[in-house]
């Protein structure tokens, strides 16, 4: 039993690190006073820092995509809310049909939406816009807002509402007063995971963009199959920051392995 | 005695409504449901339905190629696919990699699972954590990482060279390895979660029983927890599997022009070569043999001697 405990143990931490280790690797590699990264780093600078404000293309990356994230995350969190609460609390016929049909998006592979998008879109005219880059965000977006605010709306106990109406308060002010205050942690952590699902994705925006409106991890990926540049480990990690942030709140809120249907607590 | 008993039952005659009016207020109370759900149902119908629908609608057109006009409903598509050997040895590789990627997934991933099943909470929600956390951060971000350990002066070359292992750097990126690498990892943290979930749900007296009737650590872990933990393991196949038939963006960084998968290949015809209608074909082909993949797989367990364990 004990070695047999002990393989596997020392196999699970293997499997961990095998997990970890490509996020492990690159924020030392972007210290790096070469010209070219490495891990280990050689030296230490933070030149390949200051040198992402001389690419222009960077930050302009950086900021389209944190307004297209900002902008998914609010409509997904608009559309998935309301599908969701009515999911939960109304005797919809046809219930489970409706909700395999709002997370379809996501078994749908990102590759064949953003075709399809594309396809559909240029004929009129989106392709290549801010609003088709947001609606194909969107749709991979709200998919994981229904499913935390429907879990989120589990537990909740529909008497508040009556007892909330019976003392006089007209519907928006129940909702308002009542229903939001008590599912906000679900619906914080479905707009945070959506943000994150709309920084992060590459394969549906590869459709979207335009020469003039490209986003963070297109250009690292762009740059990744031009040349092998520190500066993709320096951009890497201010990415990986600000998802490190955002995962420590999401799991203060909600728990990160709840959200992909695993591990609970 | 008696008012006592007729309020109790006049509260009851006010507490139940008649059947009648119950059954109204019941037809009618989804309605405001059903309008809060109008603007959703329509956005994914128009953005994703309908575009899903009209490209397959294109598979079917075949256009002359060189005058661009003349377009005809033909089967033209999937016979130029299916006939071609470009066509199906990618689609081949892409089997290929996508079965060893599960694989993969699946050595790595069962330790894990089995040592969070073995643990206390705490220790659960750490590793949760730490496993899922990287499915929040961008793949070209984890590709990057795999980029500094594997390419030919990266991390592990210079470290065999300088051991003396080996006197060349093995190519580890840019193959078919470096996408199972890239892909496996990727994916992992789904298998453990899809195993971790089933086993979560193994009753422990059922391993106390086996090691009461004397049944070895090795011979109760072969006859009850993986028996049934295989929902678990299948579901993680079956997730493993067809995020990486479809996967664009690993391959096309870690195996480049030297591992031409079918999302490498559907991704040149629509966005380089612009033959939309072809790619259509492509796209759905793709689709349709990761959906008959995993139907076999699937019906291959259900089938098996464990049936029982998929309810």
């Amino acid at each position: 039993m004990n070695t047999m405990g002990k393989l596997r143990g020392a196999v699970a931490i293997i499997g961990i690190i095998y997990i970890l280790i490509p996020l492990v690797v690159v924020i030392p590699a972007s210290f790096t006073s070469a010209m070219y990264p490495s891990f280990p780093p050689e030296g230490f600078s933070i030149q390949w820092y200051t040198k992402i404000l001389e690419r222009p293309e960077f930050i302009e990356a950086f900021f389209n995509s944190l307004q297209f994230a900002v902008l998914a995350a609010f409509f997904a969190v608009l559309f998935g809310t309301l599908g969701a609460l009515a999911i939960a609390k109304y005797d919809i016929p046809g219930k489970t049909a409706i909700t395999s049909f709002l997370t379809a998006p996501l078994s749908v592979p990102q590759l064949v939406l953003g075709i399809a998008l594309l396809i559909y879109f240029t004929p009129m005219m989106l392709a290549g816009t801010s609003t088709g880059f947001l609606i194909a965000h969107v749709i991979i977006c709200v998919p994981y807002v229904i499913r935390l605010v429907l879990t989120g709306l589990s537990g909740f106990d529909y008497n508040l509402e009556k007892a909330g109406a019976i003392l006089g308060a007209n519907p928006l002010t129940v909702f308002w007063r009542i229903t939001l205050p008590l599912i906000r942690p679900a619906i914080i952590s479905g707009g945070l995971f959506a943000f994150l699902t709309s920084f992060d994705n590459v394969t549906v925006s590869l459709f979207m963009i335009s020469p003039e409106m490209r986003t963070l991890p297109i250009e690292i990926f762009s740059t990744m199959q031009d040349a092998y540049n520190p500066i993709v480990a320096s951009v890497s990690s201010v990415v990986i920051f600000i998802s490190v942030v955002l995962i420590l709140i999401l799991e203060k809120i909600h728990g990160v392995g709840k959200v992909f249907g695993g591990g609970h607590h | 005695m008696e008012p006592v008993r007729s309020q109790i039952n006049q509260e009851r005659i006010e507490a139940e409504p008649p059947l009648k009016q119950k059954k109204l207020r019941k037809r009618k109370s989804w309605v405001p449901g059903l309008l809060l759900l109008v603007p959703i149902l329509l956005f994914l119908f128009g953005f994703f339905v309908v575009p899903m629908l009209y490209i397959l609608y294109l598979s079917f057109i075949s256009t002359d190629s060189l005058s661009g006009a003349g377009a005809v409903y033909s089967l033209q598509n999937y016979i130029t696919l299916f006939t071609d050997s470009y066509y199906l040895s990618s689609l081949w590789i892409t089997v290929k990699i996508s079965l060893l990627s599960s694989l993969v997934a699946l050595i790595l991933g069962y330790p894990i699972a089995l040592t969070m099943a073995k643990s206390t909470p705490r220790m659960r929600a750490i590793i949760t954590l730490l496993i899922a956390s990287p499915l929040l951060v961008s793949i070209v971000v984890r590709n990057f990482g795999w980029y500094l350990l594997l390419l030919p002066n990266g991390t592990i070359n210079s470290f065999l060279m300088n051991i003396g292992i080996i006197n060349k750097p093995l190519n580890l990126l840019f193959s078919e390895l470096g996408v199972v690498i890239g892909l496996s990892n990727a994916y992992l943290p789904f298998m453990v979660l899809a195993i971790v979930t089933s086993l979560y749900n193994i009753d422990p007296s059922l391993e106390k029983a086996s090691a009461i009737l004397g049944a070895s650590p090795l011979r109760s872990f072969f006859s009850i927890t993986l028996p049934l933990s295989l929902p678990g393991i299948v579901s993680g196949c079956v997730l493993v599997f067809s995020l990486s038939m479809s996967a664009y963006v690993t391959p096309a960084l870690m195996g480049g022009a030297n591992v031409p998968v079918m999302p490498v290949v559907v991704y040149d015809q629509i966005n380089n070569l612009l033959q939309w209608t072809f790619g259509s074909a492509l796209s759905y082909v793709l689709l349709a043999t990761t959906l008959i993949s995993v139907f076999i797989f699937t019906r291959a367990f259900e089938k098996s001697k464990f049936k029982e364990v998929f309810r």
